[in-house]
């Protein structure tokens, strides 16, 4: 569903930072894990043009609230040449920062839409 | 959601601007003079840029949402969004009360 | 579960793996001289700990978990100490394979990983403590 309003984006945002908060808990958990490619989430740009263009349901599950991960692709990062011997490419250092980015985010999602629901409320009492 | 709030918060001075400007224009003929508008004018001007303030606030903060714009301007956009809204609500509260008194002056 | 608990439980699971791991070295730190008894015998062989990721299907999320507590085939080294109960015919003794250096920086590995595991626990809180207060202080 594309989002039209304020609060439909800020909901999508919303999601797409949960999921990116799992896909680098994910990545962290397994630092040590020989053999593990560390993922991410694909970029907002691109989730919203994807939305752009409505989609057809042709398996029911593939959409909807309750699909795993809202429905967004993760894939594996593009690695920068750190490579450990065990095979992981989990760079712990970048995965806090990502972390830190995402709360950034976040606290302005949040905000927002309690800045602009205060508005609504305010115009629409008394 | 913006034209919700810009209609209530501007638009619908008119017809309460209207009606008490009919009632009060003798005694503020002397202050329209002076200022050069009428008490109307004056009122529209300190409530129109509410919708122009309450529309960069929203594209602000979509551009937020979507990651790039800049943190403070945005803050700033929105805040001067409230500001103007809550000026907006307390004029239109305030016209309000006093077109529902001056109608029930006794003519 | 939506995607703020799963993080949560994917970095609990992150600190229990790290635990374990600190669990280990420990037991290596506390037996780097433990000979055997009897002449010639082995002594206290090192433990290795490798984990391996499982995907939790319910939620998407990578869980860790412990694959095996193994032991380093590496060899022993030997000492020479004539007096000791463990001590062959030629009085050498055979220490276990545990290098304090290597077991100290492990440590050091493992506590940074469980920090940052803790990182994530206490953002994602923050983070769904945040979308709550959406709803409160509603004047």
């Amino acid at each position: 569903m594309e989002p039209v309003t304020l609060f439909d984006l800020a909901a999508k945002q919303s999601q797409w930072l949960a999921v990116r908060q799992s896909t680098i808990a994910g990545n962290i958990a397994n630092a040590n894990t020989p053999g593990y490619v560390a993922n991410d989430v694909e970029s907002f740009d691109k989730v919203l043009d994807r939305t752009a263009v409505s989609m057809r349901t042709t398996e029911a599950g593939h959409l909807g609230g309750n699909t795993v991960n809202a429905g967004f692709r993760i894939k594996p990062q593009e690695n920068d040449g750190v490579v450990m011997p065990s095979k992981n490419t989990v760079v712990l250092e970048n995965e806090l920062m990502k972390a830190g980015e995402v709360r950034r985010s976040f606290e302005l999602n949040t905000a927002i839409v309690k800045a602009f629901h205060s508005m609504m409320m305010m115009a629409v009492k008394g | 959601m913006i034209g919700g709030i810009s209609g209530i918060g501007s638009l619908q001075f008119k017809p309460a601007l209207d009606g008490a400007d009919a009632g009060v224009s003798p005694a503020q003929g002397g202050a329209a003079s002076i200022g050069g508008s009428s008490f109307a004018d004056l009122l529209n001007q300190a409530a129109s840029p509410t919708l122009g303030t309450l529309q960069n606030a929203q594209q602000g903060s979509m551009q937020a949402l979507k990651g790039d714009a800049d943190t403070r301007q945005v803050v700033d956009a929105v805040m001067s969004a409230q500001q103007a809204l809550q000026t907006a609500v307390a004029i239109r509260d305030k016209v309000v009360s006093a077109y529902l008194e001056i109608s029930r002056m006794g003519i | 579960m939506d995607a703020l608990t799963a993080a949560l439980k994917v970095a609990a699971s992150g600190m229990g793996v790290q635990s374990e791991r600190l669990r280990v070295v420990s037991e290596n730190l506390a037996n780097a001289q433990s000979t055997g008894t009897a002449p010639g015998s082995d002594p206290y062989r090192r433990k290795t700990i490798s984990f391996v990721s499982r995907l939790d299907q319910a939620t998407g999320g990578s869980l860790v978990e412990v694959n095996s507590i193994a032991r380093d085939p590496a060899d022993f080294p030997v000492e020479f100490q004539p007096g000791n109960e463990a001590a062959d015919e030629k009085g050498y003794v055979k220490m276990p394979n545990v290098n304090v250096l290597i077991e100290m920086a492990d440590m050091t590995e493992a506590n940074r990983s469980y920090e940052a595991n803790l990182q994530v626990i206490k953002q994602a809180r923050d983070l769904i403590s945040m979308t709550i207060d959406l709803m409160r202080n509603q004047s």
